[in-house]
């Protein structure tokens, strides 16, 4: 994380309201077009209006769109979202294009997420169905019916192999392998 | 003007922060802090921040609005009806008033009867769905979690989501959670006119009663004490509860953890752990009862895709006695 941003707003990836859960509604509530009628930085804003925002207000019935159109000043979109969000992007020289996929990146998200730093890239309500740890979660059950002190649950085998113990199975395997140079020799 | 001296400073701000990024200590100008406390001084004395409502912008069309806020929820408002719901009784008064100093006079109605309407079938519904869905939950439970779910918090939040807040037609903006609430309230009952019973219960239950998803539900409703509630339950079914320790660690420490298993019958039915026995106890009786109530931690989500308005066997539910 940079220290740009530390000044974002942390936040967790979240539907508003469960949406999706029950039906789908579009977040998207309401875009303005504001642009200028002559100058060219609004060319590709223009030339967007006319061959296709009409076919965009057909399609998305549930956003509502105003023009704004505005003499010599540059090409703005103002997106509002249902959560209260409001994105304001210059599209000042932007292409048709772009502001094609611009607006399809405005009709698909669910707020402003700009100015969010995501914490995580997962999130839950209901961490767990298992319940917290305790000492006894993961308990051998056959301790249960185990009569202690027992040798077995009471072997100490948490240490790694002493030096002495290693010398011993050196020594061990020698003689083995010594005792069978004998053999084959005879 | 103040707006304008602010755009005329934001310039020499940005110069003023940007210079602080070769040096090493992090220096204001001395005369920003005067400046700001000043245009604070003068805003105050216009009478505060002002807040302007979205529907007084140029770029405002309430008959778009309303059309796009029935499209957005794939549902068919009669519009008048949707109008009226979105009108506070605060606005009907201010406009009458208005009307009454230029002399003429145009009836407007009022929300009041949709939110009546709406807030019964809600509350009816909710109650319903709540019945179908948790066979095994007391009455009790269910009433409170009902509660919770028509709580004015819960609906505002609703409300203020399917993007009433710039629609509401009040006296003063921005609108409090209590006209939220009823907005949504009138909403339903709008709908309830205009599309019919089983859309209205279908909108109440994916805006609603999906709040549920994710939560758990046992903690809308509090238990005081569950161990009398448990003892109390088996002693109907003839059967006496009997807690034992079975397992203690870290005992006289800062850290100790107890683990106490209820039996019935010799058979083990629950287990709990905490701090103290006393407490483990309490937590096995609440784990025994969430296994009789079917709300285990693990239980099964909640079903949201119930059709129609689902009619509650009134089964035999288990009675919760006052005390």
């Amino acid at each position: 994380m940079s220290a740009k941003n530390m000044f974002l707003k942390p936040g967790f990836v979240r539907a508003p309201l469960q949406n999706g859960v029950g039906r789908y509604v579009c977040q998207l509530q309401r875009i303005v077009f504001k642009f200028c009628k002559s100058s060219g930085g609004s060319r590709g804003m223009r030339d967007y209006i006319e061959q296709d925002l009409v076919d965009f207000a057909k399609v998305n019935p549930g956003v509502v769109v105003y023009l704004k159109p505005r003499r010599h000043r540059s090409p703005v979109v103002v997106a509002e979202y249902l959560n209260g969000d409001r994105l304001w992007m210059s599209c000042h020289n932007k292409t048709h294009e772009e502001i094609t996929k611009w607006i399809e990146v405005c009709r698909t998200q669910q707020g402003n997420n700009e100015d969010i730093r995501l914490r995580k890239y997962q999130y839950t309500d209901y961490p767990s169905v298992q319940g917290p740890w305790t000492p006894f979660t993961f308990k051998d059950p056959e301790l249960n019916n185990t009569v202690l002190p027992n040798t077995k649950f009471g072997v100490n085998n948490r240490l790694p192999i002493s030096a002495t113990e290693q010398l011993r199975l050196m020594f061990e395997k020698q003689k083995l392998y010594e005792g069978d140079e004998i053999k084959t020799a005879e | 003007m103040n707006m304008a001296l602010v755009r005329r400073f934001v310039p020499f701000l940005a110069k003023a922060i940007r210079i602080q990024q070769t040096t090493q200590a992090q220096k204001i100008h001395r005369w920003v802090a005067p400046t700001l406390m000043e245009l604070k001084r003068r805003e105050d004395k216009q009478g505060g921040k002002k807040f302007y409502p979205r529907n007084t912008f140029l770029e405002w069309n309430l008959e778009a609005e309303l059309y796009a806020f029935g499209q957005r929820l794939n549902e068919e408002f009669d519009s008048d009806l949707l109008l009226q719901a979105f009108t506070d009784r605060s606005y009907v008064i201010k406009e009458e008033m208005k009307q009454k100093e230029m002399d003429f006079d145009i009836k407007m109605k009022d929300n009041k009867e949709l939110v009546e309407i709406g807030e019964s079938f809600i509350g009816a519904y909710i109650q319903n769905y709540l019945e179908t869905v948790l066979p095994k939950f007391p009455m009790d439970g269910v009433k409170c979690i009902k509660n919770h779910l028509t709580s004015e918090a819960v609906l505002a939040n609703i409300s203020l989501h399917l993007g009433t807040k710039d629609i509401i037609l009040a006296a003063e903006y921005p609108v409090d959670n209590f006209i939220l609430a009823n907005t949504f309230k009138a909403i339903v009952g709008a709908l309830l006119d205009s599309s019919g019973e089983d859309r209205a219960a279908h909108f109440v239950r994916d805006f609603v009663i999906t709040q549920l998803q994710g939560q758990d539900i046992n903690e809308y409703w509090p238990i005081e004490d569950p161990w009398a509630m448990l003892t109390g339950l088996l002693k109907k079914d003839g059967a006496t509860v009997e807690p034992r320790l079975i397992g203690e660690a870290g005992k006289n420490t800062l850290l100790a953890c107890y683990r106490v298993g209820l039996y019935v019958d010799k058979k083990i039915i629950s287990t709990g752990f905490g701090e103290s026995i006393a407490v483990a106890k309490e937590m096995a009786a609440r784990e025994a009862l969430k296994k009789i109530f079917g709300t285990e931690d693990h239980m099964k989500p909640i079903n949201f895709q119930l059709d129609g308005i689902p009619k509650p066997s009134s089964q035999s539910r288990y009675q919760i006695p006052a005390s």
